[in-house]
């Protein structure tokens, strides 16, 4: 017993490399499902989120237009098809959510159980615990993305293009490293400022506002519409729409790469430096379990 | 010393005997109403940023019903939104909506999840060992709450008229406030349901989402009432602020303040009271005692 006890510490101790990370990564990804599971409550909610912020775009749109065509929205973006471009736009809203605030608070999340702690001095690398995270977020949103999909295209028309869908997913990889970048912000906010929900509450709200969800950024006012162009939400909703409204032939698919490709450097390289410095401050001044 | 120790332990025992003897269990305390709401409103001065950020982060929420409806339907309002909704200002029409449904979110995240703050801050066991009436710690918690709502949703009016442009009649003021006093007392009742449903299910933020998101989807904020099916219309009268946002939104608008009709809504908010206070504390109290004798209270 005692010898099979030392074995597993030498294999932990020994642990190292990708792999032993991607199982870390599985495993919290896992164990976030067994929790939210045993909620009942989250169940019905993961069910019902997509279409409760979905109705309302849809049945204020139908108030304003009367019909299922736009002809304010053609002369901007060149489709009348406003039903289709809102559901795409707001399945990708769910997902994006999920990441950031899931994620996000993920750490807070532990601090709260009084795991946070305990979860630090395992040998695992601390970003992991933040990958972790963002995968099971990644899968959470990702399955309401598709239920909204399933019900937009059989209760109201949605009309996709299925050869954009292989391109839309590597959009959405692309986009998923970008928001990495802004998931590790929200985490040094939720570090250090403790209750900085509220900060994420904004921060949040602002990029869902710029973002091209249910409207195109030209009607944003001017100053907004630069703060729309240096988000990568903004890129990641136009390129996952384009290519499923318009198919491989998708008009903006080269700007919208580029985009995501500049702004994944940028933001990874911005929110993992500032991660590593906020970890090692808050570990210094021993403020892991404060709140 | 030891007779000075037995003496102190002698009034002691008289002091408790005394204030037992004495105390009379009743079914309403206002003082301790009074006292939880002061000191939730304490808590809330601590954080000033709380009111001023509450106040101006749904605008961040109605802007893109704004921007949206400049997309699909142009710079002006739609012919088809007037027809439909009789208001020719789509931005008029949003923000009296968004003003009246704060109160409504401010019911479901305050009311309702107080007891889940005490119980986060390790106060709800010691809280419920209290004696006083359960209702005393819910209503100081439903003042606190109105204030602090009432606050955001001014910050928000004013914000939104500077930031939109539009006004309102001076004459809603009047019937604003008592139709506004109306539906809070009913919404009181709504928050002490979601209380008890927080004591039960305990994961607050997926239960008032879902109830929030619920609310607010069949709430006539963004789009009139007509523009919902019909048995969702039904079900969206029995919501307090359905009929407060349409009324005032009719009287801020028009300028226009016909008597019968605001009577009329009186009487109906008033029947809303009676059954969301029945409802309510006939739920908080079954909850109560449902959690406790599975010696849940402190639980999550």
């Amino acid at each position: 017993m005692e010898q099979e006890k030392e074995t597993i510490f030498h294999k932990m101790w020994n642990r190292d490399g990708w792999r032993a990370e991607l199982r870390a990564i599985n495993a919290l990804a896992l164990k976030q499902w067994q929790v939210e599971f045993s909620y009942p409550l989250s169940v019905l909610w993961f069910i019902v989120m997509p279409f409760i912020w979905f109705i309302p775009l849809i049945v204020a749109g139908t108030a304003v237009t009367g019909g299922a065509e736009s002809a304010s929205l053609n002369g901007l973006v060149g489709t009348s098809d406003w039903v289709t471009y809102i559901a795409l736009g707001s399945s990708y809203t769910g997902l994006a959510i999920s990441l950031m605030w899931g994620t996000g608070f993920a750490l807070r999340r532990e601090q709260n159980v009084g795991t946070l702690e305990t979860l630090m001095t395992t040998p695992m690398r601390r970003d992991s615990l933040v990958w972790g995270s963002m995968l099971h977020n990644l899968q959470h949103g990702g399955l309401g993305v598709i239920l909204q999909l399933t019900v937009s295209i059989l209760l109201f028309g949605v009309a996709l293009d299925w050869w954009g869908i292989v391109p839309a997913l590597m959009i959405v990889g692309l986009s998923v490293i970008g928001m990495q970048g802004l998931i590790f912000t929200v985490v040094c906010i939720v570090l250090t400022a403790k209750q900085g929900w509220m900060i994420v509450e904004l921060l949040s709200s602002t990029l869902l506002l710029v973002a091209p969800i249910s409207y195109p950024i030209a009607v944003l006012p001017s100053v907004l519409q630069y703060f729309a162009i240096a988000s990568p939400l903004t890129w990641s909703v136009e390129g996952f729409r384009g290519f499923l409204m318009e198919g491989i032939a998708y008009s903006g698919a080269l700007n919208a790469v580029v985009a995501l490709i500049i702004l994944d450097i940028v933001f990874v390289i911005v929110g993992g430096l500032l991660f590593r410095y906020t970890e090692r401050y808050v570990r210094k001044r021993g403020a892991l379990s404060q709140f | 010393m030891t007779e000075f120790l037995q003496k102190e332990q002698d009034t002691t025992d008289h002091e408790i005997s005394e204030y037992l003897e004495t105390f009379k269990p009743r079914a309403m305390d206002w003082a301790a109403a009074r006292v939880f709401a002061v000191k939730n409103l304490r808590i809330a001065v601590r954080y000033p940023a709380n009111l001023l950020i509450w106040g101006f982060l749904p605008i961040l929420w109605f802007a893109p019903y704004v921007l949206m409806a400049t997309a699909v339907g142009g710079l002006e309002t739609t012919a088809h939104f007037t027809e439909i909704s009789g208001y020719d200002d789509f931005i008029q029409f949003v923000v009296i909506g968004w003003f009246v449904y704060m109160y409504m979110d401010n019911s479901i995240w305050g009311i309702g999840n107080n007891f889940r703050w005490e119980q986060f801050s390790g106060t709800l066991e010691p809280l419920f060992s209290t004696p006083v009436p359960r209702i005393s710690i819910l209503l100081g918690a439903a003042f606190s709450d109105s204030i602090q709502g009432t606050i955001q949703a001014v910050i928000l009016f004013l914000l939104s008229t500077l930031v939109f442009g539009v006004s309102y009649a001076v004459t809603a003021i009047l019937p604003t406030i008592i139709i506004l006093l109306i539906m809070i007392i009913g919404l009181y009742g709504f928050g002490f349901m979601l209380a008890g449903l927080i004591l039960v299910f305990k994961d607050p933020s997926v239960l008032s989402e879902l109830v929030s998101e619920t609310t607010y989807m069949i709430s006539p904020v963004n789009y009139p009432i007509n523009a919902l099916p019909r048995p969702v219309q039904f079900a969206a009268y029995l919501i307090p602020t359905t009929l407060g946002i349409i009324t005032i939104r009719e009287i801020a608008i028009t300028g226009f303040w016909n008597l019968l009709s605001f009577l009329q809504t009186l009487i109906i908010l008033g029947g809303l009271v009676v059954l969301f206070w029945s409802i309510g504390l006939a739920c908080f109290k079954f909850a109560e005692k449902w959690t406790k004798q599975r010696g849940h209270m402190g639980g999550f």
